[in-house]
Formats: C-alpha cells, structure tokens, sequence
C-alpha cells in the first residue's frame, strides 16, 4: 500500500514542477521583461522574477494598480544606450535625424510615439525600459536595414560589430507561419490566376454576345443581374478581377473572386462589386455569385465546400 | 473721451475674435474627413451595424445615421449606431449615438484593469463621412481580454490586459491575434483558426513560449457584448480560458470560474 502510494507520488510531482504556479504567471505578465531575462523555458517554469505575494496569488486574486510608468530610467541611460535607441529607430524606419543620444529632440519623440502607436500603445514620446529593451529587440530581428546614403560614408569606417542572433520568439515563430503561408499562396497563384481569367473572359464573352454564354448558364444571379442591368438601360464597360480565395476541395480547386463591373448610362457611371465561387471544372461545379458585402454568404459557402485555403 | 471709446472697440474686437476662434473650433472636430464606405475598417469590425447602416431600409434611408465609438482606437471594441426619427437633426443623432455608446460602456464596466488610456465615446461617422481623422480610426479589431489559469494547486491566474488581432475573424482562415498588459507591453500571441463562422482552434503563447494553451473558441454576438470565449489547457493539462470583448471584471464574473 505504501510502495503504491509512493508509486502515484512519484508520478504526480513531476506535473506540479512542470506546471507554473498561478502566482508566476501573474508575475510574468505584469512583468514580462523580467520573467523572459530568467530563461528556463525549456521546462515551462517561469522563473521568479519578484517575491511571491502574500496569499500566494490565490483563487480570485486581484492585481495591484500598475505602477506609473519610469520614463526617467532611459532619458538619464549613458549616451551609447540613448544612441542604440535612435539606432533602433532608424532600423525600423521611423528616425531619419541624427544618432546624437538626445532622446528628447522632436524628432526622435515623433519617432517614438510613431513606434509606439504601431503597437497600440499610449504614444508618449518617452519609452520605459522595458518599451526600449523590447524596441532594440525588435529592430535586431529587423532583416532588413535601411541605409542612409548621406550617413554611409560616416559609418563605413566603424567595423560592424556581429549581432548575436536572439533566441527564436514566439513573433519570429509566426513570421516563419506567414512566410511559409505566403510560400504556398505564390504556389497557387497561377492556377487561380488562369481560373480568374478564364471566367473573366466567360463573363466578357456573355456581355459582348449580349446575354449568351456560358457564365450565364452557369451563374444564374449574374444572368439575372445582367438582364436587371440592360432593362435599366446599361451598359457593361470594364469587368475588373481580385481574387478573394482559392484552395483545394474534395472535388477539385475552389475560387472565390471578387468581380468588380462598370455600367454605364450616358455620362453616368456605376460599379457593382460581385463575388463569383465554383469549383473548377468543366462545367464550373457549385456555382454562386454574392454581393461583395454578404461576407457570410462567402464564408459559408467555402465552409460547405470544406475549402482548404492556400490563399489566406 | 477718444482712449475711453478706443478700449471699448478694442473690446468688441477682441470679443468678436474670440467668437470666431470658438466657432472655428467647434466646427473644425465635426469637419468631414472624407467619405465612409461599406467596406472601411469600422463597418467590418461591426457587421450588424455595418447591415443596418448601409442595407437595412428601415435605418439605411434615415435623414441622419451617426456612429459613435469609444477611442482612441485601441477602445473600440463596442459601437453605437443611430438614426434619426421624425424630425431630429443631425447634432441630435450625434447625441443620441454618444449617449448610448457611453451607456453601454458604463454597463459594461470599469476598463481600468485592462486599459492604461482613457476609452471616451466620440462620434466617428456621421451621415456617410467621417468627421474624425481617418488615421485615428483602427484598421485591427482590439478589445480588452482576460485570461484565466487554474495552476495544480487550485489557485486561479487572472490575467487582464488588450487583445489585438490582424483581420476579421470569420472572414479569414487563420488570424493571428497578440495581447499587451496594461503598461502596453507585449506578453502573448496567438492564432485562431477559423473552422465554422464563429468558432475554431486558438493557440496562445506567452512570454516567449514559457506559457502556452490550445484549445477551442467561439465568437458569441449580442448582450453584453459581443465577445470570443476561448477555452484550453496547457501543455500539463491545467485549464486555460481567455475572453476577448468584456471588461476584466465582467469577463470574470462570467467566465472566471474554471
């Protein structure tokens, strides 16, 4: 009986070291900066950065109010740390004035707030050491570096010195994800191309036989659009493509493209945007055309066709 | 007798001057900053006000359709639509709109716990022009979040910051999404992935990877507010929830309670 109560001992404890206690994580995300300088994320324990609270941040705890933010750490920082801020900011594209240290020129402020209102923050003007640990960071990861041809000369003769590659983020981890999201839309791109060409040239082919084709026996509500549209007394002009969608379905590849036509009627001129989807084909399978403002509509229909985007 | 009637015109003028400049003033918030159209930013984010502003025909004829929403942009995660009836003018739309776009804030509850700003209801649209900078507007949904952890021991982690996310959910596949705490630092990213029109998987992960869950999430409309209930657990099994839409202590008393 004891060995068993040993045994399930045993195998318990490692789940509670691995698991970080509700006290570390409130720790860590009031304080992140501190939590991520610990390391040890190997195991999933956050190291402690601050004591514990009294109570040891039990059920329904209740955080202290933030403390006011310490601007005056980075503005009284030594002049090489000022300047890798202004670096920093250059890198990101946002400072185009000198590297002089002085935190406080309107320029650099204008660069901080502009960094600071693309991450949704109050834009200040001034950072918080945690603000510049994570604006140096970002701009490390920065691939690629602008270069100032009126500053080139001036820095060329400094030796670069090498950057230690940070440890992979989580950001970078989702930078890959959409690199490799995009990798596979630029794979797909001709084939949605040809397919969006091809019924551009069906709906083109419908409107210069004035009402016959293909692209209306196909798509119902665009034959009907077209005959509201001539009974209007329009005319059809430009017929503009943008493809919204396209992956792969059970029965084949399945596009969504947004269709943008002119109409005209004496010096007045109209555009109504349409969506055409279907499954390639010959004939296009599951054919329907929505008014570009029914996203739903859209959506449900490429969730009916369990739609695999290579697209999105 | 001529310093005396000299002072008194300076008066005037000054008086004059210093009406112009409060009538410039006034005029110069509510000055068109361009046309709005159904597929800005704005009217995504709220699809069923978007319906009733631009489609429905009962509220899209209506002389006067203003649109109010807490800002600056990070604030806007709940609106206020209105339209006029009988003979209101366009000032009193506006009103109406501020009125109940504060009304729903204050229902709502307190910010504080996940705000470091100050979320004030303006009017943003007003009869099919913006009367606030474009600039000013968001171009990513936000909303305050809470995210709750139970660890082994039983105690709860209530974690309340802003959530901010690339694109409609629902529209696109996958949709990345980030959360700052209050002091507007970055803690978590994350995804949806989009399986049916209001729910899918969601992947979090917080400060650098040493905090992650997985799990499911839904997007539910209507009262209180419209909000994403996600739900998961870490790695080791212990229970994650998150809400996206509900200040941090009505997101609590709803969903607190893992």
């Amino acid at each position: 009986m004891r060995i068993l109560a040993v045994l399930a001992l045993t195998a318990f404890v490692p789940a509670i070291a691995l698991a970080q206690s509700a006290g570390e994580v409130e720790r860590c995300f009031q304080n992140p900066a501190a939590c991520n300088q610990g390391g040890g994320g190997g195991g999933g324990t956050a190291v402690q950065a601050t004591p514990p609270p009294a109570g040891g941040g039990g059920h329904a705890t209740t955080r202290p109010a933030a403390p006011a933010p310490d601007y005056t750490t980075v503005l009284q920082s030594p002049e090489p740390d000022r300047r890798k801020i202004q670096e920093s900011l250059r890198t990101l594209d946002k400072y185009n004035g000198p590297i002089d240290g002085n935190l406080q020129s309107d320029a650099t402020i204008k660069a901080i707030q502009d960094w600071q209102k693309g991450r949704g923050t109050n834009p200040v003007g001034k950072l918080t050491p945690q603000e510049a640990q994570q604006l140096n960071a970002e701009a490390a990861r920065t691939p690629i570096r602008r270069v100032d041809p009126s500053t080139q000369t001036a820095t060329a003769s400094a030796t670069p010195t090498p950057v230690q590659p940070p440890p992979k983020s989580n950001a970078d981890a989702l930078k890959d994800l959409q690199a490799r999201l995009a990798e596979r839309r630029r794979a797909a791109e001709p084939k949605a191309e040809a397919a969006t060409q091809s019924l551009i040239r069906d709906l083109k082919a419908y409107v210069a036989a004035d009402g016959k084709g293909v692209a209306g026996d196909q798509f119902a509500d665009f034959a009907k659009w077209y005959a509201d549209t001539k009974a209007a007394g329009r005319t059809v002009g430009e017929i503009a493509p943008v493809i919204d969608d396209y992956g792969d379905v059970k029965a084949g590849a399945a596009v969504a493209t947004e269709v943008l036509l002119e109409t005209k009627k004496g010096a007045s001129n109209q555009s109504q945007c349409l969506v055409f989807a279907w499954v390639e084909g010959n004939p296009r399978k599951d054919p329907k055309v929505f008014s570009c403002d029914d996203i739903a509509g859209v959506e449900k229909w490429k969730t009916d066709q369990s739609l695999k985007s290579a697209w999105r | 007798m001529f310093f005396g009637w000299n002072r008194a015109v300076m008066n005037r003028i000054f008086g004059l001057f210093l009406l112009a400049t409060v009538v410039l003033a006034s005029g110069a918030w509510a000055q068109p900053q361009g046309k709005a159209e159904r597929r800005d930013a704005i009217f995504l984010r709220f699809p069923e006000m978007a319906q009733r502003y631009w489609e429905n025909p009962d509220t899209n004829a209506a002389s006067h359709k203003v649109v109010a929403v807490p800002m600056p942009r990070q604030c806007t995660f709940l609106y206020a639509d209105s339209y006029s009836k009988g003979q209101m003018s366009e000032s009193e739309v506006q009103q109406l709109a501020v009125s109940n776009c504060n009304r729903k804030l204050a229902e709502l509850g307190p910010l504080g716990e996940n705000y470091s700003v100050d979320c004030r209801c303006q009017v943003v649209v007003s009869n099919e022009h913006y009367v606030v900078p474009r600039n000013t507007l968001p171009t990513e949904s936000y909303g305050p979040v809470s995210i709750f952890y139970r660890d082994p021991t039983g105690n709860v982690a209530r974690l309340n910051g802003l959530a901010r996310y690339g694109a409609l959910i629902g529209r696109d596949r996958s949709v990345t999404f980030n959360v700052d705490n209050p002091r507007g630092e970055r803690v978590c990213d994350g995804t949806f992935t989009n399986d049916g029109p209001a729910s899918g998987r969601f992947s979090l992960s917080c400060f650098s990877g040493k905090f992650s869950s997985n799990g499911t999430y839904q997007s539910k409309t209507g009262s209180p507010n419209d909000h994403i209930i996600a739900r998961g657990h870490t790695g080791q099994g212990q229970p994650v929830s998150m809400v996206i839409g509900l200040p941090a202590q009505l997101a609590g008393g709803l969903y607190g309670g893992i």
